[in-house]
Formats: C-alpha cells, sequence, structure tokens
C-alpha cells in the first residue's frame, strides 16, 4: 500500500492531563481503503479520529496528509481539512440553516463556488440519498437517520479525499440506522477512502477491507476484515467480540 | 381624593413626569447601546486564548458586578475629578458633566453584564457546531460569524431586552447626583406639593408603564425568532 498511501500516523500520542488515551500509534491508510475502527469505550478511537484532522491536538507524533506534516505549526490545517470530510455522531448540521444552505456554505464560502453551481451540485448530491425533498427543510424538522445522511452529503460537497465517521449511527434509532449505513456502503463502492468509528460489527466485517482494534490507547489488531473477525488473536479482541457479537 | 390629587399633580406637573421619564430613557438607551459594544468587546476578552486579557475582562466583570451601582456613580462623578479626571463643558448642552457622569456610570455598570448575557449565549451553542464547521475548513473567525453568532444571538437577545429594562429601573439612582431623570423630577414635585404618596404613585405608574411595554416588545420579537426558525 505504499504507492498510494494517502494519510500516514506516526508515533501519535495523546494524553489528557495524567491520562495517556493514545499511547504511541503508527499505522497508514491507502487510497480507496475502508477502514473500520472498533475497540471498547474509552479505548481511544474517537480521540484517535478526531487526531487526524486536528480536531483533537495530538500532544506528540506525526500526521502526514498527502505527504504534508499537519501537525507541523506552519502548516495551514484548513486547508487540510476541506480535504478530509468529517461526519460527527451528533450529525452537527448547522442549526441556523437550511438543508440546501448547509451544503453549499463550505464550498460557495471557503473554494469561491458559483452559488447556482454548487446548488446544482447539492441536488445531484442530495438525490443518491434521497432526500431531495427536504431542501429547504431545517435540522429541527429532519429524523436522526436523514440528518445524518445530509451530514454526509455536506461532508462529500468539499469532494474529500478521506471521510471520517466518529460512531456515524450510534447516535440513531435502531430502525434508522439501516438507511445510514447505506448510504455509507454506496460511498465505500465509489472508491471514497473512509476510516469509520464504529459498533456496527457487520459494517466493518462485510463493508470495510480492514479492521483495528484498537484498546487501551495502542492498536492491538490491525487485519484484513474478514481475517481479523474469523481469526482474531488478542485475547482482549477475542473477549470483546464474544461480547458484541 | 387620592385620585384626584393623583390627577392634579398630572395635569399641573405633568411636563415635569414627562420630561424626568425622556431624559430616564435618554440614559438608558445610551447605556445599554454603549454597555452593548463594550459588553461583547469584553465578552471577546474574556473569552480569549490571551491569559492576561482573560483576567482583565474577568476582573472587570466580578468588580462591577460585585459592587453597587451607587458607589460606581459617586466614584466617577465625585471621586474622578478629585483625581483629576472630568468631563468638559459643553454650552449646547446644559449640566453636561453631571449628565455625562451618569451616563458612563450606567453604560460601564451595563457592560459587565451584557458581557455576561454574551458570553453565555455563544457557550450556549453547542460545541459540535464550531466543531463541524472547522472540520470543513472554515476558519475559526468565519465558522463563529456564519454558524455560532447567529445561534448565539436567539440566546442574546432576549436577556439583553430584560437588560434594558432592568437598566431602566436602575437608572434611577442617578437622580442621586442630579440628574434630572423621573425620580429626580417625582422628588421636585413631591417637595413642592407634599403630595409624597400621589408622586411616588405617578412615578411608579410611569415607571411600570415603560418597563411593562418594552418587555412585551421584547417577548413578541422572541416568538417572532421563534417562529423563524420553523
Amino acid at each position: 500500500m505504499s504507492g498510494n498511501e494517502l494519510l500516514r500516523v506516526e508515533h501519535l500520542t495523546k494524553t489528557f492531563g495524567k491520562l495517556t488515551v493514545l499511547n504511541d500509534i503508527s499505522t497508514s491508510f491507502a487510497a480507496h481503503e475502508v477502514v473500520s475502527v472498533i475497540g471498547p469505550s474509552g479505548g481511544g478511537k474517537s480521540t484517535f479520529l478526531r487526531c487526524l484532522n486536528l480536531l483533537e491536538q495530538p500532544s506528540s507524533g506525526h500526521i502526514l496528509f498527502d505527504g504534508v506534516d499537519i501537525c507541523d505549526k506552519k502548516t495551514d490545517i484548513n486547508l487540510h481539512r476541506q480535504k478530509m470530510g468529517m461526519v460527527f455522531q451528533q450529525f452537527n448540521l448547522f442549526n441556523n440553516m437550511n438543508v440546501l444552505k448547509n451544503m453549499i456554505a463550505a464550498p460557495v464560502k471557503i473554494l469561491h463556488m458559483d452559488p447556482e453551481q454548487a446548488k446544482e451540485k447539492a441536488l445531484g448530491l442530495i438525490r443518491r440519498v434521497g432526500l431531495e425533498d427536504k431542501l429547504e427543510s431545517y435540522p429541527s424538522q429532519l429524523s436522526g437517520g436523514q440528518k445524518q445522511r445530509i451530514a454526509i452529503v455536506r461532508a462529500l460537497m468539499m469532494d474529500p479525499e478521506v471521510m471520517l465517521f466518529d460512531e456515524p449511527t450510534s447516535a440513531l434509532d435502531p430502525e434508522m440506522i439501516g438507511e445510514v449505513l447505506e448510504v455509507m456502503k454506496n460511498l465505500a463502492q465509489t472508491g471514497m477512502t473512509m476510516i469509520v468509528v464504529t459498533h456496527e460489527m457487520r459494517f466493518a466485517r462485510e463493508v470495510s477491507s480492514r479492521t483495528i482494534f484498537l484498546d487501551g490507547g495502542v492498536i492491538a489488531e490491525d487485519k484484513p476484515s474478514h481475517e481479523l473477525f474469523d481469526r482474531p488473536q488478542n485475547p482482549r479482541l477475542i473477549s470483546f467480540l464474544q461480547k458484541v457479537l | 381624593m387620592f385620585f384626584e390629587t393623583v390627577w392634579k399633580l398630572i395635569t399641573r406637573y405633568g411636563h415635569f413626569f414627562t420630561e424626568g421619564l425622556r431624559n430616564t430613557l435618554i440614559i438608558a438607551v445610551v447605556a445599554v447601546v454603549a454597555g452593548t459594544f463594550l459588553g461583547a468587546l469584553m465578552a471577546l476578552m474574556r473569552m480569549s486564548k490571551v491569559t492576561p486579557l482573560r483576567w482583565l475582562a474577568t476582573a472587570y466583570i466580578e468588580f462591577f458586578r460585585g459592587t453597587p451601582l451607587m458607589v460606581q456613580l459617586m466614584f466617577i462623578f465625585y471621586g474622578l475629578p478629585m483625581i483629576g479626571v472630568s468631563f468638559p463643558e459643553i454650552s449646547f448642552i446644559p449640566d453636561f458633566p453631571r449628565f455625562m457622569a451618569g451616563i458612563v456610570a450606567m453604560s460601564l455598570n451595563s457592560c459587565a453584564y451584557v458581557a455576561e448575557v454574551i458570553r453565555s449565549g455563544i457557550q450556549a451553542v453547542d460545541p459540535g457546531q464550531m466543531e463541524a464547521a472547522r472540520s470543513l475548513g472554515f476558519r475559526k473567525g468565519e465558522a463563529m460569524r456564519i454558524v455560532v453568532l447567529p445561534q448565539a444571538i436567539r440566546n442574546i437577545l432576549p436577556a439583553l431586552g430584560n437588560e434594558f429594562v432592568t437598566v431602566i429601573k436602575e437608572s434611577s439612582v442617578v437622580s442621586v447626583i442630579g440628574i434630572a431623570d423621573l425620580m429626580y423630577r417625582t422628588n421636585g414635585v413631591k417637595a413642592k406639593t407634599y403630595n409624597t404618596l400621589e408622586c411616588l404613585f405617578v412615578a411608579a405608574i410611569l415607571y411600570f408603564i415603560t418597563t411593562f411595554f418594552f418587555s412585551k416588545l421584547i417577548s413578541f420579537a422572541e416568538r417572532r425568532m421563534a417562529h423563524e426558525r420553523k
């Protein structure tokens, strides 16, 4: 995977006060790869993901995106975040804007895209998630599943090179999880690079090509998904899988 | 009998009361407008990453909220001139230094309260909104301007309206340094007529009508805003 490496993590450590959440993590992600990050709560999954676009400032270590060290103070992180879409557990649609404005705000204001052109693009994307009749709706009028599908296409409006998902289905009612996973599955099939922190073991196993088991702030196991689920080696992973499957 | 006297006071001395009320409103409006600008600045300092600025703002806010307005007023009107700081006379506005001392004291005081209103209004916006904007590549200031502030305004405006109502009432203390506000005029009419109870009754009613009117206006605006969001 060296030829098309997109994101590289070197010796990433994150501490909050005396608590070490991530302890010397190194790994890398290739373009078009779909990787799931699983593990027990408090294992550092979300912190790991949030360090990748510096929503959380790493305590030490380096993150290279397209070969550029984004932890370097001289790097303009805003430019790189434009290329890294993020989807949150709590959706975080902008409450003061309708769906259309949510989608076109960043491309119009940051990339200076023509508003009409941005609207065309938004229409194309929103059709893919079947919510074209919601363009004028405000977030407060949407269900959780609808919000999350919009949040995904809002991130796609920026044509990101990688999409980071932070437990995208954890805040959803059970009957809405399917619709969001479906969108993510379709996205994976288009070749989008995806890093997904999730509790959905079926998604990890069937959709992602590789799964990372993060436990106690370290990568305890990192393998092709089928191998990891079929022949887990690490005893903590074995007991974790027994509990969740 | 009581209401007869009240009626006599209104017909004979009405212009004293209305002139006083006018000055009260001028002071309240200027204080809240100035307090809002200064308060916004103070709130920014209070939330600043620069530690000395944050300390300065915190000290200011705590001090002005923790001491009586009366003391602040006396300090500015009597105290400052003693160390050589005073407001200049302006020929076409009678009693300008006195009036300014009142307005400045009310503004500085209001600033401290407004700063807290603005800060809590901003901090009540879900931090996820800021994070989502940053994750798309917005710079912090931009994210603040297009995502956080429009939502914070909904929290801030009603509280700011309440602050205005509070200032209308609190401004009655400026009468002690001889500013001709509603309270001062009331005392004047009282001294002239000896109708103490009736005079205070008229003043109370005028204060009440004013604050009630503005309270209703605020809740009307609040409902409109809540409606727009739908």
